[in-house]
């Protein structure tokens, strides 16, 4: 409670007084810099000069969206610097040139070559592989649509919202009801509840810098780009040319037909009208949890991951280590145990056979924990030595409040397409990274990783990682949800195409 | 009567769960089949691309080498056989055959500088290189269909039903010996 009441709702007032005229400022602010009115232009087929990156982000409101690099991509491919070719239905291949481009490639052009490039094995890579490798898909991405950014500014077709003097007017003005907020504060909060005068001044300071900071977030929140007058009659005659496409059959072509399309199908990918193309071109996507690609052996595959292990007790026993999986048996054993003794005693009730409800409950609890049981034991003592390439490495918690986390390491010994990521200890996840090629010691039965030992470090080591911690590896999920949330991803034109996020996995 | 009409209705489910089982299951083959199919059309597109790159690349050895008639021969007549072959087993044995071939025949080049110095001759290597890296994918792919195709033929309930309407399976597009390791498509 204040000890001066009417002050205390004075200073309030003014505060929220100065932070409305505030927020006046700065709809007037957004009013006199918004984008000028696009209209479309009328149709046709001559394309304008910008290359499709650059349409995605002036046709997209000046905003990038993820289409941009699939694009990108096709335009490499209809420029001849890498070829794409249709294998199969579910396969096609990204095949990069062996000579030198004839043109020079812009910044953000260079980022998508040498990210295929970084995945190719004897200049090949599978086209659904082009989610895989470890690098940091949150950072790529900021370096990638500011290369396209500056492309367009260069261009004079866009332009940043706010120019210093707006930054100087905005930031300096924030300044007004921040520090009517800490003095709001100071006089609502009793003067006796501080310790000395420091401790008034400093909560001044963090009440007036918390408002700012808040206020200042919002400036840059509002910020990003427009477009210029020129950008608009540019951003005009790409909408002529998207209505002039749209009368094509460019949803249903694939990323192969570029050979024949060339650079329209790149176009009307950048314009949101080559959803089939784009899509088979994750080249700004995470890379899914349970479908991997894996080029161990040499050439590129579809692998796909289980969390859990073969056989009806892959779901429960799976990835627990020798002793905890010995008591987790038996504590299976033991419960379906009681609840069978239970049942037998109340089917005895019923007219059943007396003496039904022991032998029931032994036989129940061994049927449920016994082959666990056994499964653990031999854990123990007999292990084998799986060697192939990490393909994934993905965390679980298995309760909401992350206590009780679950490590997964994904081998593909070459066998088959199907593996059954292993449980592993934090320490040793932390150490690998997908692509190395690794020697570990398994528990037969239940999957726990013991030791791993790399054979060969991953070629993307010198890449970065793909994760989203400090660690590099993705974070971890929620109970119940994926393995792993995925990195921040690019943002999709609404109404475009359907995102199709990983399937869960099935623990 | 009532006991009668229960056995009736119970028997007109059970037959009816069947055959919607049989249609389902009969319609995954059908699939996995044309899957296989379509799977080894891709195989035969990248063959004949190979087949057709082949004349070219022997006449333009031909004109620096002409004294290698055999090799020429050999390389002709295994390309023949290839193209002849039916049924995987059959062309995998010729395409070997026909590998084998065209390594002499880049044996017999490298004795020759000014062959390979010739850019013609250079971007048929190339071209051939990158057929060669498109055959082992489509095999790969191929061979991925028919393991599909073979385990939903081989195992329980789809093998009855594989069995009742003539489906078979089918054979592998076997690798070369040379290739069961990482691949490495140079001559």
């Amino acid at each position: 409670m204040s000890v001066f009441p009417i002050a205390g709702a004075v200073a309030v007032g003014l505060a929220l007084v100065a932070t409305a005229a505030w927020a006046g400022l700065l709809g007037l602010l957004m009013a006199a810099t918004r984008t000028p009115a696009v209209p479309t232009g009328p149709p046709t087929g001559v394309l304008p000069p910008e290359p499709p990156a650059v349409v995605d982000l002036i046709t997209g409101g000046w905003r990038l969206c993820d289409e941009a690099a699939a694009a990108t991509l096709l335009d490499l491919a209809a420029r001849r610097v890498l070829a794409i070719e249709e294998i199969g239905p579910e396969l096609s291949l990204v095949r990069l040139s062996r000579n030198p481009p004839a043109q020079p490639l812009t910044r953000y052009e260079q980022m998508v070559l040498e990210h295929v490039a970084g995945l190719a094995r004897d200049r090949v890579v599978a086209t659904a592989a082009l989610a895989e490798g470890a690098r940091h898909l949150g950072r790529w991405w900021k370096r990638f649509t500011r290369a396209v950014i500056d492309e367009a500014r260069a261009a004079g077709l866009s332009q940043p919202r706010w120019s210093t003097r707006h930054r100087m007017i905005l930031h300096g003005t924030a300044a007004v009801p921040a520090a009517l907020a800490g003095v709001a504060l100071l006089v609502l909060v009793p003067v006796d509840a501080y310790e000395d005068i420091d401790s008034m001044i400093s909560a001044f300071f963090v009440a007036a810098g918390v408002t700012f900071m808040l206020l200042s977030r919002l400036v840059e929140r509002l910020g990003g780009e427009r477009g210029t007058p020129a950008g608009a009659a540019a951003a005009a005659r790409w909408l002529g040319v998207r209505e002039q496409l749209g009368a094509g059959r460019f949803a249903d072509q694939p990323a192969a037909a570029v050979t024949i399309w060339g650079r329209p199908l790149a176009y009307a990918g950048a314009l949101g009208l080559a959803e089939r193309a784009v899509r088979s071109l994750p080249v700004s996507r995470p890379a899914d949890d349970q479908r991997a690609w894996s080029d161990y052996g040499g050439m590129w595959h579809p692998v796909l991951v289980r969390y859990r292990g073969p056989g009806p007790w892959g779901r429960l026993f799976w990835a627990r280590r020798g002793w905890p999986a010995v008591g987790f048996a038996l504590a299976a054993g033991l419960f379906s145990g009681f609840w069978l003794w239970v049942l037998g005693l109340l089917a005895s009730v019923v007219g059943w056979p007396d003496g039904l409800a022991t032998p029931l409950a032994v036989l129940g609890a061994l049927a449920v924990g016994g082959p666990p049981l056994v499964g653990a034991l031999a854990d123990l003592t007999h292990r084998t030595n799986v060697q192939g390439q990490v393909v994934r490495l993905r965390r679980h918690n298995r309760k909401a409040n992350g206590s009780d986390v679950t490590h997964w390491l994904a081998i593909d010994d070459g066998r088959g397409r199907v593996v059954h990521a292993h449980g592993v200890d934090g320490p040793i996840w932390a150490g690998l990274v997908e692509g190395d090629l690794v020697r570990a010691l398994v528990g037969r039965s239940w999957g726990w990783v013991y030791e791993v030992q790399v054979l060969r470090p991953s070629r993307h080591r010198t890449g970065g990682r793909n994760g989203d911690d400090a660690t590099g590896h993705p974070r971890p999920a929620a109970a119940g949800g994926p393995p792993a949330a995925p990195p921040p991803t690019p943002r999709r034109r609404a109404g475009r195409w359907r995102a199709t996020p990983g399937p869960a996995p099935n623990r | 009567m009532s006991t009668v009409l229960v056995v009736i209705a119970i028997a007109a489910i059970v037959v009816l769960a069947a055959g919607l089982l049989i249609v389902v299951v009969y319609n995954r083959l059908v699939r996995t089949r044309n899957a296989v199919d379509n799977a080894w059309a891709q195989v035969d597109v990248q063959l004949k691309r190979r087949y057709d790159l082949i004349p070219n690349l022997v006449e333009t050895v031909r004109g620096y080498a002409t004294h290698e008639r055999r090799t020429f021969e050999a390389v002709t007549a295994a390309r023949a056989a290839a193209i002849n072959a039916s049924g995987p087993a059959e062309q995998a044995r010729a395409e070997n055959m026909l590998t084998g071939a065209l390594k002499s025949l880049f044996a017999v080049a490298e004795a020759y500088p000014q062959l390979q110095a010739s850019r013609n001759f250079a971007e048929l290597q190339g071209e051939l290189a990158d057929t060669e890296n498109r055959i082992a994918y489509a095999r790969q792919y191929y061979n991925d269909a028919v393991l599909t195709y073979n385990n939903a033929v081989q195992t329980v309930p789809t093998n009855i039903v594989a069995s009742m309407t003539g489906f078979r399976q089918r054979e592998f597009f076997a690798v070369p010996d040379a290739e069961r390791g990482p691949v490495q498509v140079r001559f």
